[in-house]
């Protein structure tokens, strides 16, 4: 059993998805319009698919909406 | 008319929107187009991941409008900072709205960590347009530490009170030598010809737009408005004001 | 722009306005102009005058300028002032109640030196709450160290923005360079001064041509050093010894001059207007009510004037020849403070 803390809320996984890119697909979350963050550092789009996900890590995933 | 130029970039319209508070998607796009803007600002927010599949992106047209992110929600200049890397990072646009606002409830720019954070984007090569509050002085300090434009406020975000600080945007329209762009608190499109013939740059509307009854009716409104008020600008009136003063005479020396 | 609208605006500076206001037109409408600058005047500074007094230090000078007495082909002879001497003029200055004092100098490198200045500047700031210089152009770094000895006002006119007359003036020494002249007010703007006086040699060139260079001038100083605070001057071609004044094609009339001030003045709310000595009493006076800001008063323009008898070269002759105590006389009887002091030392260290 492993934690991912997503946006602020923990979430238990029984395997921590292996990458950023199998994360998002895991989350059903289009990978082109996201901004991902691991631990406070900001991850390229481009390395989605080698950045390593870990029990623990902290993840931010932003996008645009609407504002002024 | 004249066109605008930020930071290189060629405007033929004066207009920009802010892209929240829509009840649809769908409206907000009709409305963007109706306003025949150039540029659009958007937002940074979480993911929900209840609902991961809400891209407001997708319904605006990248060919057409310019994105602008902006940094609300920051509260201090440290958060700016982030959310100004993370826009950058998603679109590999280096334009930025700052806006870093630590009262919720006027949402009212924080001028000691505004200036702190263009400062540092600045010098990371982000095209900076600050929200400010109407201060000339801030105004000026900001325009020599480089950022591409001013924004100041006419009056709170979403107040729609029309140009509560007039008086203090005149002083920083004549002060200024990057262009001015009004941003906040205009309510109706006579507000923002009066900001255009004040010889305001641009404006940007968010709320009075995004909430009417009729948004693209009122974006198209909008659009006219500014137009006339930059026409007007530039057509220069003939008005003149009256000060009448009844005293003897100062200039009789000349004739003894 | 129409006349009207050039009077009775609110006050700003556009080309369009300026160019309306001296315009031949607008020669009959002077008294509605004397009005509506002596509002902005009394609005913006009160009912007050400051007054200041020169010090001349020095009348060697390297350069030729056939305008002035000093110019290095003048059998004159040359006074420098050692920093006793000038600390000696500054004491009767200080006695007369003077408080703020402008050090002039010819382009006399060897002697009036940064050091020197900045040495004098030191001891002058017992006395004087304000030092300001009129002296040859130098560089930003010298006008940080000037600024750090206390000198925080400049004065340096560009005589002519025509650059052809410029060059026919200026034909030899370091004053025939007019973009390092010209540039002289942004470095000592860039070094924290906080007053930039502008001005040009009335008689040289086309009065209303330097008038519209000059607003140029003026407004981007104004706009990139808005810390500082803009003055304008009206030195006028006045008679003196060594100097041919038939060089001098464009000399102009009282009223054009007084057109020239108060159109500076509906378009420039918030700079200082400058009187000196070199205008007579009538014109002095009658202009003290309208719209200068700052005056000078029992002026000696050579150097060790204040205390000697005999009395060396005048850089020009004075017309207004009043003592200090005269002139605030004047000026009080016309319901105006003169202003000795106006800016604390206190608060600029």
């Amino acid at each position: 059993m492993a934690i991912l803390k997503i946006n602020g809320e923990n979430k238990i996984f029984e395997k921590v998805p292996s990458t950023m890119k199998a994360l998002l697909e895991f989350l059903n979350v289009d990978d082109a319009t996201v901004v991902a963050e691991v631990n406070g550092q900001i991850i390229p789009r481009g390395s989605f698919h080698n950045t390593i996900l870990q029990d623990g890590h902290n993840v931010e995933l932003i996008r645009f909406v609407g504002g002024g | 008319m004249k066109k605008l130029i930020i930071a290189g970039k060629e405007f033929t319209s004066r207009l920009f929107i802010g892209t929240g508070k829509y009840s649809s998607n769908k409206i907000m796009a009709q409305s963007i187009e109706a306003s025949a803007t150039e540029m659009v600002t958007v937002a940074l927010r979480r993911v929900d991941i209840q609902n991961p599949q809400d891209n407001m992106l997708a319904a605006i047209d990248r060919k057409k409008y310019l994105l602008l992110p902006n940094t609300s929600g920051a509260r201090n200049a440290d958060e700016a900072l982030r959310l100004a890397r993370l826009a950058r990072a998603a679109t590999d646009i280096n334009w930025l709205k700052l806006e870093v606002t630590p009262d919720p409830y006027y949402l009212l720019p924080d001028p000691i960590e505004t200036l702190k954070a263009a400062e540092i984007l600045v010098k990371e090569g982000f095209v900076v347009l600050p929200y400010i509050n109407a201060d000339p002085v801030l105004a000026k300090k900001l325009q020599d530490i480089g950022t591409a434009t001013v924004m100041p406020l006419a009056a709170p975000i979403g107040s729609n009170q029309g140009l509560k600080t007039k008086a203090a945007i005149e002083i920083i329209i004549a002060q200024a030598t990057i262009p001015v762009v009004v941003d906040a608190g205009l309510g109706m499109p006579s507000h923002a010809a009066e900001a255009m013939e004040m010889g305001a740059d641009a404006v940007l509307i968010n709320t009075a737009i995004a909430t009417a009854n009729d948004p693209i009716k009122m974006a198209e409104a909008f659009k006219k408005a500014v137009q006339a008020g930059r026409e007007a600008f530039e057509a220069g009136s003939a008005s003149v004001k009256n000060h009448a003063d009844a005293s003897s005479p100062l200039t009789g020396f000349l004739r003894d | 722009m129409n006349i009207q609208q050039a009077i009775y605006n609110d006050a700003g500076y556009s080309p369009d306005r300026l160019n309306a206001l001296i315009s031949p037109e607008a020669q009959n409408h002077l008294e509605p102009m004397a009005k509506r600058a002596r509002q902005i005047t009394r609005q913006r500074f009160g009912n007050t005058i400051q007054l200041y007094a020169p010090l001349y230090v020095s009348n060697f000078c390297v350069n030729n300028c056939p305008y002035c007495a000093f110019n290095c082909k003048s059998k004159l002879p040359r006074t420098r002032l050692t920093i006793e001497d000038a600390c000696k003029e500054a004491d009767i200055l200080a006695a007369e109640g003077f408080r703020h004092i402008l050090i002039v100098s010819g382009e006399d490198k060897n002697f009036i030196t940064v050091p020197y200045l900045a040495e004098l500047s030191k001891k002058l700031r017992e006395n004087f709450s304000s030092i300001s210089i009129e002296i040859y152009p130098a560089s930003t770094e010298d006008y940080q160290k000037l600024f750090a000895a206390g000198i925080d006002s400049i004065a340096l006119y560009q005589e002519t923005y025509d650059r052809a007359d410029f060059a026919r003036f200026h034909t030899s020494g370091p004053k025939s360079d007019y973009d390092w002249r010209l540039d002289t007010l942004s470095r000592a703007g860039q070094a924290g001064f906080r007053s930039l006086g502008l001005g040009f040699l009335i008689g040289l060139s086309d009065w209303q041509a330097q008038t519209l260079a000059m607003a140029e001038h003026a407004d981007i100083l104004m706009k990139k050093y808005w810390q500082a605070r803009v003055s304008f001057s009206f030195p006028r071609m006045r008679p003196a010894e060594n100097v041919d004044e038939k060089l001098f094609r464009y000399m102009i009339t009282d009223t054009q001059l007084v057109q020239m001030m108060l159109a500076l003045r509906l378009c420039f709310p918030d700079a200082e207007i400058v009187m000196s000595t070199r205008e007579s009493q009538t014109f002095r006076d009658n202009m003290a009510k309208i719209c200068v800001t700052r005056m000078s008063a029992g002026s000696k323009t050579n150097p060790g004037g204040y205390a000697e008898k005999e009395q060396s070269l005048q850089q020009f002759e004075v017309a207004d020849d009043r003592t200090p105590a005269q002139v605030a006389a004047m000026l009080n009887s016309i319901g105006l403070e003169p202003v000795w002091k106006d800016w604390d030392k206190a608060f600029n260290k």
